[in-house]
């Protein structure tokens, strides 16, 4: 009935033993295996009807005190504090603090140098950071795992417009300042029955280095790579176009302006008008940001690509591979980087814990009905479940 | 140009004696062309489509204009300069006052219906409702007013004895042409020129080489704050000593009262209401203070009262991440950063007025 | 040394005649032994000594500290800097893409630094003086203390605030009047390029700026014109001069170098300014004069840190921190100048001269009575301490 459930059990009956004679006098250790297959055993009986209340067992929780430090991409900063609130509702003695002013690149920088027990970033480890995590770990490294998974909207301002579809390619003109009022024939030809005035188009753009940014590039340069010439990047490429601080500054310029266009991520857009992106490059099917339109374009584009590190879960994304039916074609994913072997045993199975909660169906229903973001599929959390086991 | 001779010789050179036969606007000409002015173009605004800015800025030019023709035409030239530049002067300082009306509004019309009891004596709570999976965020200021005012508290702490003791060592120790007194005046000047942002990287840094990488306090950030306080309260403490009289320090000499007790007993009393004063714009200057914060205490939601251990929130901090990260309720997020927001400016003013009493208290009776 | 003592019938501890300069020897310790110019005539007692060690250790302290904090900035720059920026993946990618070197990286941020400072100081010097001399010329004395207090309540207003003012309120109400330049005189290259549609432009962004720093500029240049020595003024009044050549004639060469100071602190606050620029402008790495345009204003080197300073990785921070240095030495070289421009025009030694002067008519003299008391109030020339020497 619960194939992940049937697979935890039987690795836990094999670790088991074994975790008895190596490290016989750390049963904490066991416990918090214990622990994590309880979550994972809970989440299999939730993942389609309304979520059940997590039956993990309270005293495992409770048992644990402590406090991890982290932070990092503002992107799952929501997600975030919905998992804090949720996981510190049953363990009550643990403190989790997650800075989010500090960026992806903040994070991982405090994670390298030992300030974090764990660090949220947009982007995997890259290869010299992988490397110098190495000496901060040790010999195993760190390692990346997908827990946030949400969308790159198109917001627009322009009055009497409430749908509006676009394609990559025009995406990629309009952001390139290549079509610069909005009833050029491009976009005219995307939307009939739309009336599109002559306003001139203002792209909106984020000012600060973004992971949201990198994304949206890398969609950019994936599905039109001779369109869009400008880098992948977490620092927006083009000059001379409207940019603001924060996706916020996006979020209310583009509110505030007449004929504005711009990008942020789906979860802090509130009520500004989406634009529908056309799936895959051709057709005529255009979907507009859906959670579960998110999980099937991760489904269909990342395939895990990992580091030197053992139990890695770095994702490629393959934007111009996502191409089934309601799949929104610009997800975004956020990872939590840790080190697969802690200094301190405590932090250890305190970071086990919390991130083994997230990584649950019900973890993941927590952050989706919180913040907004999309449920990661099943296979990617039953991964990150074994990963977590290596963890020391 | 200074010196009364070379007045002397350059003002004569008008026609001052024609100045006394010359004729006078009434005394009150001044007022009543302003209202006809406003008036006047009340009306004409009235006509073509109100607007405040431009009815200002329109009647503010024709008064120029016309007292300084009026006054040409009746009086001389040189008092229609006068009466001109008397009008710009107002007209700036009325200028000024709409940024200072304008910001205190806007804040005050924000965040006033989010400050409320609750909103002062909570911390931010999330509560999880383990059947729906929802949780519930009511957001609360306590963490923060708590957070800024220890965090502030250690800055004024480290900053006032090193910025007044060095201000006393430039004014009453050291002589302008020591090279010591010259390196520090001037490295007090440089010092005003540290970016915030470095203030933060440098305190977090010199933690995290002192005590390990979890170096995150309360604590490090107040550092950060001095490193920006000191050269402020250094500079205007130093300005304030020297208004002390030469002669009050001489009398007290002369009575045999030793260099100590001269400076503790009559030169920082007789300063005291000029050093409270310096050092309150100096805590007020930090006080607002956002990058260093997130830099060496990091941010947390959670309430932390303890300066040496753990993250730490402030309200500037507050305002920065509720407008810059809002939650999942964005509304709510920005009200929350106008609401603190407000609160940082009612504790600055609150520290304005208590600087005042206290400088009143102090204030040697009689020289004031 | 050379003087006798004072008098014979004086008590041991007879503790020298302060800051004028007699010296009274009294138990023949040689002068300034101890590291102070002043204290070592007389016997020194423990608290005096201890004070003076004190005082001398805070002096030292903050030595200390700006040697930790310019330390810190070389060591944490020195690899960005001597980095090869055409082939370190690191650089060549996010905010620090596309770069030769830390050079051409750092310079259009100096440009924008200084462009938008000049501006905000150019449209809030004027204003603030006005300010300035109308608290302390024209407002009626009971007002003149309530409005001061108010212009000071301008400068506790926290940056972020500003910020978020500028946003809301400064960006839409400047909105028409850019476009009306652009319009209009977008000839100038001021104001010219492709109006803003969304008002984060260079000019908001000064304004804001100008606001900030205009009480910095008026509570100094406010403090010295009511220190202009009232004879001064009643001369000059006496003469039959108006209000305004009084002002002319008495009051500006007296606080010339002051309100020069003064600005320069202002340009000073407006070269870090970080979050009101970072919140406000709409910044590109290029060296760009148009102040109306939504993509082409020049970045400044503070907000850039703290846009790009989150997400950079270590050797992109090491960059950042490069360009924090630079603004360092910028300030530091606008101290400097500062330092030059105030003892080169300062009539500081003429206006002490003047002051002496004064001091010395009969006292029976009213309005030598009145400069006196304006004298025992502020005796010592505020210019002093920037390095007019005491004689």
């Amino acid at each position: 009935m619960c194939p992940f459930a049937n697979l935890f059990l039987g690795v836990r009956a094999h670790v088991k033993p074994e975790r008895y004679t190596v490290k016989l006098k750390n049963v904490a250790a066991v416990g918090t295996l214990a622990l994590v297959t309880a979550i994972a055993l809970s989440s299999c009986s939730s993942p389609s009807s309304t979520p059940a209340p997590s039956k993990t067992p309270a005293v495992d929780l409770s048992s644990l005190t402590g406090t991890l430090t982290s932070g990092g991409s503002s992107a799952q900063a929501n997600a975030q504090a919905a998992w804090t609130s949720a996981f510190t509702a049953q363990a009550t003695g643990v403190t989790i603090n997650y800075d989010k002013s500090q960026g992806s690149g903040g994070g991982v920088t405090n994670w390298l140098s030992g300030s974090y027990d764990f660090a949220g970033t947009d982007s995997s480890l890259k290869p010299d950071q992988v490397t110098s995590a190495e000496t901060t770990c040790g010999a195993g490294g760190g390692i990346d795992l997908p827990v946030y998974l949400s969308g790159v909207a198109i917001i627009f301002n322009l009055p009497g417009v409430t749908k509006l579809n676009l394609d990559s390619a025009t995406i990629a003109k309009i952001f390139s300042k290549k079509i610069t009022t909005w009833n050029d024939p491009a976009i005219v030809a995307l939307n009939s029955g739309v009336t599109l005035p002559a306003e001139k188009i203002t792209p909106v753009v984020r000012s600060d280095g973004s992971g949201t940014t990198a994304n949206f590039t890398t969609y950019l340069s994936d599905t039109q790579p001779s369109l869009w010439t400008y880098p992948v990047s977490t620092a927006w490429p083009v000059t001379g176009e409207s940019a603001q601080q924060g996706g916020s500054g996006v979020v209310s310029t583009v509110a505030a302006g007449k004929g504005t266009i711009g990008y942020a991520d789906q979860s802090s857009v509130g009520t500004a008008a989406k634009a529908a992106i056309q799936l895959g490059t051709t057709g005529t099917t255009f979907v507009e940001y859906s959670a579960t339109g998110a999980t099937k374009a991760f489904v269909d584009a990342a395939t895990t690509t990992p580091t030197s590190a053992k139990g890695d879960l770095s994702q490629t994304i393959a934007y111009a591979k996502i191409t089934s039916s309601g799949a929104y074609p610009i997800p975004l994913l956020s990872y939590d980087v840790i080190c697969s072997t802690f200094k301190d045993a405590a932090q250890a199975k305190l970071a086990k814990a919390y991130i083994g909660f997230i990584e649950t169906a019900t973890g993941q229903a927590v952050a989706a009905k919180n913040a907004g973001s999309a449920p990661l599929p099943a296979a990617i959390l039953a991964d990150a479940q074994t990963s977590l086991k290596l963890v020391k | 140009m200074t010196a009364p001779s070379s007045t002397r010789s350059s003002v004569p050179r008008g026609p001052i004696v024609n100045s006394l036969k010359s004729g006078q606007l009434p005394r009150f000409i001044e007022g009543i062309t302003l209202g006809v002015v406003l008036l006047v173009s009340a009306g004409v605004f009235a006509l073509i489509g109100f607007s405040i800015v431009g009815w200002l800025v329109v009647s503010a030019i024709v008064y120029l204009l016309a007292i300084g023709i009026m006054s040409s035409l009746v009086e001389n030239r040189r008092k229609a300069t006068d009466r001109v530049i008397r009008g710009l002067v107002t007209v700036a300082f009325l200028l000024a006052l709409i940024p200072l009306v304008s910001t205190l509004l806007t804040v005050i019309i924000r965040g006033i219906g989010v400050v409320n009891w609750q909103f002062i004596t909570t911390t931010t709570s999330h509560v999880f409702n383990p059947t729906t999976l929802t949780v519930t965020t009511t957001t609360g200021a306590l963490q923060a007013i708590v957070g800024t005012l220890i965090i502030t508290g250690i800055a004024a702490l480290i900053s006032i004895p090193i910025g007044i003791l060095t201000a006393i060592y430039l004014v009453e120790y050291a002589l302008p042409t020591q090279w010591m007194a010259r390196t520090v005046t001037f490295l007090v000047d440089v010092m005003t020129g540290i970016p915030s942002i470095v203030a933060g990287l440098f305190a977090f840094s010199l933690f995290s080489l002192l005590f390990g990488p979890k170096a995150f306090s309360g604590f490090s950030a107040a550092v950060a704050l001095s490193v920006l306080m000191i050269p402020i309260v250094v500079r205007s403490s130093e300005e304030m000593l020297k208004l002390v009289s030469m002669e009050l320090r001489e009398a007290s000499y002369a009575l045999g009262v030793s260099k100590f007790l001269t400076i503790t007993k009559v030169v920082l009393p007789t300063a005291i209401a000029g050093l409270i004063t310096g050092v309150m714009l100096a805590i007020a200057r930090v006080v607002g203070e956002t990058a260093p914060i997130f830099m060496a205490a990091s941010f947390t939601d959670n309430f932390n009262a303890n300066p040496f251990n753990g993250p730490m929130q402030t309200l500037p901090v507050m305002a920065y991440t509720g407008y810059k990260f809002p939650g999942n309720d964005i509304q709510a997020s920005i009200d929350s950063a106008w609401g603190a927001a407000l609160l940082l400016i009612i504790l600055v003013v609150i520290l304005n007025l208590i600087a005042r009493i206290v400088a009143r208290v102090f204030a040697p009776k009689g020289l004031r | 040394m050379s003087e006798p003592p004072a008098s014979p019938s004086e008590p041991q501890g007879y503790n020298g005649a302060g800051q004028t300069t007699r010296t009274i020897a009294t138990n023949g310790r040689p002068g300034a032994s101890n590291g102070s110019a002043r204290s070592g005539r007389a016997k020194s007692r423990p608290a005096d000594r201890i004070f003076l060690g004190l005082s001398t250790g805070a002096a030292a302290s903050i030595m200390v500290i700006l040697a930790g904090v310019a330390l810190f900035l070389i060591v944490q720059s020195i690899p960005a800097i001597s980095a090869d920026w055409h082939t370190s993946a690191s650089l060549n990618s996010g905010p620090t893409a596309n770069q030769a070197s830390f050079w051409t990286y750092v310079a259009p941020l100096v440009w924008g630094t200084v462009f938008v400072s000049a501006l905000a100081l150019i449209m809030g010097t004027p204003v603030a003086i006005g300010i300035a001399l109308f608290i302390s010329h024209y407002a009626p004395r009971r007002v003149a203390g309530v409005l001061g207090y108010l212009v000071d309540l301008l400068a506790a207003v926290p940056s972020i605030v500003f910020g978020l003012w500028g946003i809301l309120v400064i960006r839409p109400f400047l909105l028409p009047l850019e476009t009306w330049l652009n319009h209009n005189l977008g000839w100038f290259p001021l104001f010219s390029g492709q109006a803003s549609a969304t008002g984060s432009t260079l000019f908001a962004g000064a304004v804001v700026l100008a606001v900030m720093i205009l009480p910095i500029i008026t509570s100094i240049s406010r403090e010295i014109f009511l220190q202009t020595p009232r004879l001064h003024e009643e001369a000059a009044l006496a003469l039959g001069a108006t209000k305004w050549e009084m002002i002319k004639l008495s009051v500006f060469p007296y606080a010339r170098s002051g309100v020069v100071s003064a600005t320069l602190l202002g340009l000073g606050r407006a070269l870090g300014e970080t979050m009101a620029i970072a919140l406000i402008v709409s910044p590109s790495l290029i060296f760009s004069l148009k102040i109306l345009t939504d993509g082409e204003n020049s970045q400044t080197v503070a907000a850039n840190i703290a846009l790009n300073f989150p997400i950079s990785d270590t050797l992109q921070r090491q960059a950042l921190i490069g360009t924090g240095l630079i603004l360092f030495v910028i300030s530091l070289a606008v101290n400097l100048v500062a330092r030059v421009i105030v003892t080169r025009t300062s009539p500081g030694a003429k206006g002490r001269k003047a002051k002496r002067d004064i001091a010395q008519l009969p006292p029976s003299d009213p309005s030598t009575v009145l400069a006196l008391d304006d004298a025992s109030r502020s005796p010592v020339d505020f210019l002093e301490r920037d390095g007019v020497s005491k004689s």
